[in-house]
């Protein structure tokens, strides 16, 4: 963690809440690298090769799916479940493009390398930030679990699956993520969006390539934009605002 | 597989990645968006993130694969995430109940 102190922002000046708000979602991210790293060693793509996609795509879950995909699937379907996979990352993009647009350019060019589900979880919360405060936690959070990720997978490469099956630490994901949907949750509109979004999710849990997160995403979206209009039709204009509330 | 079809893999797999990632920060960065836009982008976290919860709960082995225990631990979870606001707590609270109810079923 330290590692980030000199990177993390230009006044090298960490954001120690960042740091304290990482440490749970690290914690599932440390046996899910070492899965990634064992799968690794397991692939039928040249190792070293498979080792790159932990500094170069660094997204667990696309990264396992093209690890084990491969030799198994044809070149292009590899290619299309990763993208696949990855095509959340566009929705983050959108959610963030306001708050990154008084950003510094090599801001706006750099950041979003590192935005994986986590980092984006936690930035969509601090978005009511100053530009200079929200990218000191955005680079804090983004950098450390970089950091960790390439220590971890290359130790899974070496250690193999060190925690056992009876930890369940392959649930801890989507306890950690039950949590921050329901902080992101601040109005009426978002809870819609998540409750669809969950719903459709769940219809479409068989969906190859875990599309299904994607249709639940998209018909969340959807469902939120449709609650957003009929809650404007019937309260006066005056009470609408375009700012978020700082509290939930 | 071949070691230029694995690096063909790795690129078209990083920079799809970084695209999807950074795209529309940078097609969006310059300009102004709509009111009701930027609302409605504040609906995209809760969609994917409950989205994702579900795929990522569900898991591999399909619907009926779900454990009492796995729901549980979810339910727990999203109370005490509502109650404390706190990951660390959410976290130790969710896997607890899994760890309980498994160990008693």
């Amino acid at each position: 963690m330290t590692k980030t102190s000199s990177t993390a922002t230009t006044r090298g000046i960490v954001d120690r809440q960042a740091l304290t708000d990482i440490v749970p979602l690290a914690i599932p991210a440390i046996p899910f690298g070492f899965v990634v790293g064992l799968a690794v060693t397991e692939s039928a793509m040249p190792q070293w090769v498979a080792w790159l996609t932990a500094p170069l795509i660094f997204a667990g879950a696309a990264q396992l799916a093209m690890i084990t995909l491969a030799g198994t699937a044809s070149l292009w379907a590899v290619i299309t479940a990763v993208l696949v996979i990855n095509t959340r990352h566009v929705m983050y993009s959108a959610a963030l493009a306001p708050t990154f647009r008084r950003q510094p350019r090599w801001m706006r060019w750099i950041g979003p390398f590192f935005m994986v589900d986590q980092t984006f979880a936690l930035a969509a919360l601090q978005t009511h930030r100053s530009p200079a405060d929200f990218r000191r936690y955005y680079l804090t959070v983004a950098l450390t679990l970089y950091a960790i990720w390439n220590i971890v997978v290359p130790l899974g490469m070496l250690v193999g699956p060190v925690v056992p099956d009876s930890w369940r630490l392959d649930f801890a994901p989507p306890v950690m993520f039950a949590g921050l949907t329901l902080f992101a949750i601040k109005r009426i509109p978002a809870a819609t969006a998540a409750v669809v979004g969950g719903f459709v999710s769940l219809a479409t849990v068989d969906l190859r390539d875990r599309l299904g997160i994607v249709i639940g995403a998209i018909a969340g979206v959807a469902a939120g934009a449709i609650a957003e209009q009929i809650i404007e039709r019937r309260a006066p204009r005056s009470t609408s605002t375009v700012s978020d509330e700082p509290e939930p | 597989m071949s070691t230029t079809a694995a690096l063909i893999a790795l690129a078209c797999g990083a920079i799809g990645t970084y695209f999807a990632r950074s795209g529309l920060i940078l097609l969006l960065a310059d300009r102004a968006l709509p009111a009701s836009f930027e609302r409605a982008l504040q609906n995209v976290g809760p969609a994917v993130l409950a989205a994702l919860t579900i795929n990522l709960a569900v898991g591999s082995d399909g619907l009926g694969g779900v454990e009492l225990a796995e729901v549980a631990a979810l339910v727990v979870a999203g109370a005490v995430a509502i109650w404390r606001k706190n990951l660390m707590w959410t976290f130790v609270a969710g896997m607890a109940t899994l760890w309980i109810l498994s160990a008693v079923t």
